[in-house]
């Protein structure tokens, strides 16, 4: 079949002469008679000058040689119209990358942030202020300035979440309600258990601290887990778009589809008209392979760093954030059960659940160990700081839930001396904040150079398939020319 | 060539719908939110006073268990009585305890808890402890009641218009072993005129390891008035008490009543309640000193007066301690009895009837007529009180 393509007065490689070549253009100009045996002539031309690419497609292969004007015009078509699809196709799946990174880089991450540091801020302010009340009638003025520094991060944490929140889901706007409706309230319990505290009816003070304690720990805790909770997933979202496969892969292959039929048909123009170079047609194929080349390359960095910011930044920054949290409620334990002084033996079983949720333990999973196999530098020798320091904080916390020894109890929890609890706490939490801290900078980092990595790719994409388009245009209208 | 060229122009233009069916995945979605009833009692700043509070207990037969409260036993029998003639369809179980005279109020509160019972009944407001584990729990106030502080002394003879007379400090080192006998100087001095006994001292305390309201009561006003008691045994339901030889441990109100009526020279916090079983048993009733320094028995008027400087700040879940309150003329010790629910029932005809019967007890004219709380020296509860209490009892579903 191939055979039958090749014109009887010329041999591959043959130069032809200047009475040849006229004659050659005589016989393509000329419509072939319907007498002639196929596979001699060019296929007559259609009145309309005009064929589909399945037409063309089926004149080729049922008849041989074809209608070539009407095949060329239907390549025309057919690649002119692949690379603008390309195009806006390819041109629409950067974009979605691009601004997806950008969105993990300078958004998504941040409100993560900002979740995770309000969930902090409030717990660390429950705890600060109830340990205060457990020292006597007046807080130390320092005491009560972090008390007020954690109000007022948690605040700026809050109008961080809401002003980033745009088109949030129902359940996300009730919760940053929730936040918003509870936390003066908790405020104002806790001013009022300290006016009666400071005037002498400590009863009373501690039942306003229990009061506060409560809209802490039933509503405004989950209520700032439950936002963290769907920042985190949010930012699992992003970053799953960024870094999928599925758009590039598809951009990819169909440019590479392009980048063949742009071969074959210039094979196919060249065993037509024993031209070697279409010019079009080679810069149309040029911008195809450059693309692809930027396009996965592009690409595969950009996959890289957010998977590795995600991987060795994101993820162990969250697992030590989970970490700070669990040990924050196991503090609360701690003064919970000096406050309530019910006897009941709930705050210690609680107090046992964090721990060996935090780690280090005997079980794999802990936050801990999951922070320490995914950190890297700074972050990962912060949490081996940590799990020293966290070993340290156990070891002194078993006489604090001993039988309603209260004074004991009291002592332990409220101890600032070297080796109590109150302080072996404060050094965990001071780790915990330094390696997430590291991590977040290695996400940061990372998030930022993969973000980069696709900049200029839309403009790329969209010069490229303007290449192709007129490439082709170009190459192939030149050759319809000749028969006219 | 011609086939090849035609295959490749229909996988051009099928290709993107091909990967894309073959690539595209789920994302997963996480999301947390507090427990359903959590915190129910804190109310909702955003719909102040809930739903409507039923006032009939409707037509389906039933029978609502109670448990908990010596203190408030008898009275929450008159009430089931009442209540019953009015409803004949609800019956309410009193859970009798060892002795027969109800469970205690730790007790209580964990057949709540562990849905053993419908209705618990506390003198102590539920602590951090209880709510860290049953978050959806509501202690909604019933009446008020106060505690009083017995002594039993054959020999003492008080000259006409005299009471005993105890403070928070003198009451500590009684219980701490500090003060020996009746006629040690620190009670002579708050009793002058008075011929004070060289009795030995027998403080008695309550030795229920589930806790006891009357514990947390007595032991918040020691620990409010006394500063090393505070820093030494604190306060709460069930506190590790001075290891002293003449201490006794005793289970219930009657059993502190019915000890101390026999050991001479005891002292003994007992619920109001209890008062005219104690003065039947031959035991006086100390007057207390209060956050001002005057001294004050648990009569109407002082405990009533005690209670009202804390209405306008008492919050929506009702949690509040009124010990050593700051009223001139106010008794120290008074409390709320508080009725312990959990607000997520699995019922909803047993919610409505817990809801209208609660509704019942707090009612001027109706639980809380004097016909009812006289009889246990408890008062009616002021209508801010009744409000919140309302409020609470309409999360109740």
């Amino acid at each position: 079949m191939t055979a039958t393509h090749q014109p009887p007065t010329s041999q591959p490689g043959q130069q032809l002469s200047g009475q040849q070549t006229v004659a050659r253009q005589a016989v393509i100009r000329q419509p072939a008679e319907p007498s002639q045996p196929p596979g001699q002539h060019a296929a007559p031309r259609q009145p309309s000058g005009r064929l589909s690419l399945r037409a063309a497609g089926a004149r080729l292969a049922g008849s041989g040689t074809g209608g070539t004007p009407a095949v060329l015009r239907s390549l025309l078509t057919g690649l002119v119209a692949a690379a603008l699809v390309w195009g806006v196709f390819a041109a629409w799946a950067v974009d979605q990358h691009a601004s997806a990174a950008s969105q993990v880089a300078n958004a998504s991450e941040r409100l993560t942030f900002a979740a995770q540091e309000m969930y902090q801020k409030l717990s660390d302010a429950d705890v600060t202020v109830t340990t205060a009340y457990l020292a006597g009638a007046s807080v130390p003025l320092g005491v009560r300035q972090h008390y007020e520094a954690d109000i007022a991060r948690a605040e700026a944490d809050l109008a961080t979440l809401r002003s980033g929140s745009g088109s949030a889901s129902a359940q996300f706007t009730a919760s940053l309600t929730s936040v918003s409706v509870w936390l003066p309230l908790y405020d104002e319990f806790v001013g009022k258990a300290q006016a009666y505290n400071s005037a002498g009816h400590q009863p009373t003070g501690g039942s306003f601290m229990q009061v506060a304690s409560e809209v802490m720990h039933l509503k405004l805790l989950p209520a700032a887990n439950s936002l963290y909770a769907q920042e985190s997933a949010s930012l699992g979202s992003v970053s799953a778009q960024a870094t999928g496969l599925t758009w590039i892969v598809v951009a990819l292959v169909f440019a590479a589809a392009i980048g063949f039929a742009l071969l074959r048909t210039q094979r196919w123009l060249h065993r037509r008209t024993h031209r070697r170079v279409n010019y079009g047609l080679a810069w149309a194929s040029v911008a195809v392979i450059a693309i692809l080349a930027w396009l996965a390359i592009a690409f595969t960095s950009a996959r890289s760093d957010l998977e590795n910011g995600l991987r060795h930044g994101s993820t162990p920054a969250q697992d030590l954030a989970q970490a700070s949290t669990f040990a924050q409620r196991a503090r609360g334990d701690e003064v919970l059960n000096v406050i309530s002084r019910t006897g009941s033996m709930s705050f210690k079983a609680d107090f046992d659940a964090m721990r060996h949720m935090i780690g280090p333990g005997p079980k794999p999973g802990t936050q801990l160990a999951l922070a320490a196999a995914a950190s890297s530098g700074q972050g990962a020798t912060g949490v081996v700081t940590a799990e020293w320091d966290a070993r340290s904080w156990y070891a002194v916390t078993e006489p604090v839930f001993s039988a309603t020894n209260y004074a004991g109890e009291t002592e332990h929890v409220l101890g600032k001396e070297r080796g109590s609890s109150y302080a072996q706490f404060n050094k965990l939490q001071a780790d915990l904040r330094l390696a997430i801290k590291a991590d977040q900078a290695t996400f940061t980092a990372s998030a930022t150079a993969g973000s980069d990595a696709f900049g200029g790719l839309e403009f790329g994409v969209i010069l490229a398939a303007l290449v192709m388009m007129v490439g082709s245009a170009w190459g192939l209208s030149r050759r319809l020319a000749e028969y006219r | 060539v011609a086939l090849r060229f035609r295959s490749l122009l229909v996988v051009t233009a099928m290709a993107p719908l091909a990967l894309v069916t073959a690539c595209t995945g789920g994302q997963p979605v996480a999301g947390q939110t507090a427990a359903p009833g959590a915190g129910a009692g804190l109310g909702s700043p955003l719909n102040p006073g809930g739903g409507p509070v039923p006032s009939s207990p409707g037509s389906a037969r039933l029978t609502l268990k109670e448990s908990g409260s010596t203190l408030l036993f008898s009275l929450f029998g008159t009430w089931a009585t009442a209540y019953h003639q009015q409803y004949p369809n609800i019956t309410i179980k009193l859970a009798p305890g060892p002795l027969g005279k109800g469970t205690g109020s730790g007790q209580g509160i964990e057949d709540v808890s562990t849905k053993k019972a419908n209705i618990g009944a506390s003198d102590a407001f539920l602590s951090s402890g209880n709510l860290v584990q049953h978050s959806d729990l509501l202690n909604i106030p019933l009446a008020i009641s106060a505690q009083q502080v017995n002594y039993y002394l054959p020999s003492l003879r008080l000259p006409p218009g005299k009471r005993l007379q105890l403070d928070g400090p003198v009451l500590a080192e009684m219980y701490q072993g500090k003060i020996k006998k009746w006629n040690d100087q620190a009670i002579q001095a708050l009793n002058k005129g008075i011929s004070l006994p060289s009795t030995p001292v027998h403080p008695l305390h309550r030795g229920e390891t589930t806790g006891s309201g009357d514990t947390f009561l007595f032991t918040s006003y020691l620990s409010a008035t006394d500063l090393a008691w505070n820093s030494q045994v604190g306060f709460g339901a069930a506190v590790s008490w001075p290891n002293i030889a003449s201490a006794q441990a005793e289970t219930g109100n009657s059993g502190m009543v019915t000890a101390c009526s026999v050991t001479p020279g005891c002292v003994a916090y007992v619920g109001i309640s209890y008062l005219k079983t104690a003065q039947d048993a031959g035991l006086g009733e100390a007057s207390l000193q209060n956050f001002s320094g005057n001294y004050y028995q648990p009569t109407p008027s002082a405990i009533s007066a005690a209670v009202s400087s804390f209405v306008s700040d008492t919050p929506a879940d009702e949690t509040i301690s009124m010990i050593n309150g700051p009223a001139p003329n106010g008794y120290p010790i008074v409390n709320y009895e508080y009725a312990i629910v959990l607000a997520d029932q699995p019922n909803p005809a047993v919610a409505r009837a817990i809801k209208a019967f609660l509704n019942w007890v707090i009612t001027k004219g109706k639980g809380n007529s004097p016909s009812f709380l006289n009889s246990v020296q408890f008062q009616p509860l002021p209508p801010a009180i009744v409000k919140l209490a309302d409020a609470q009892i309409s999360e109740i579903k």
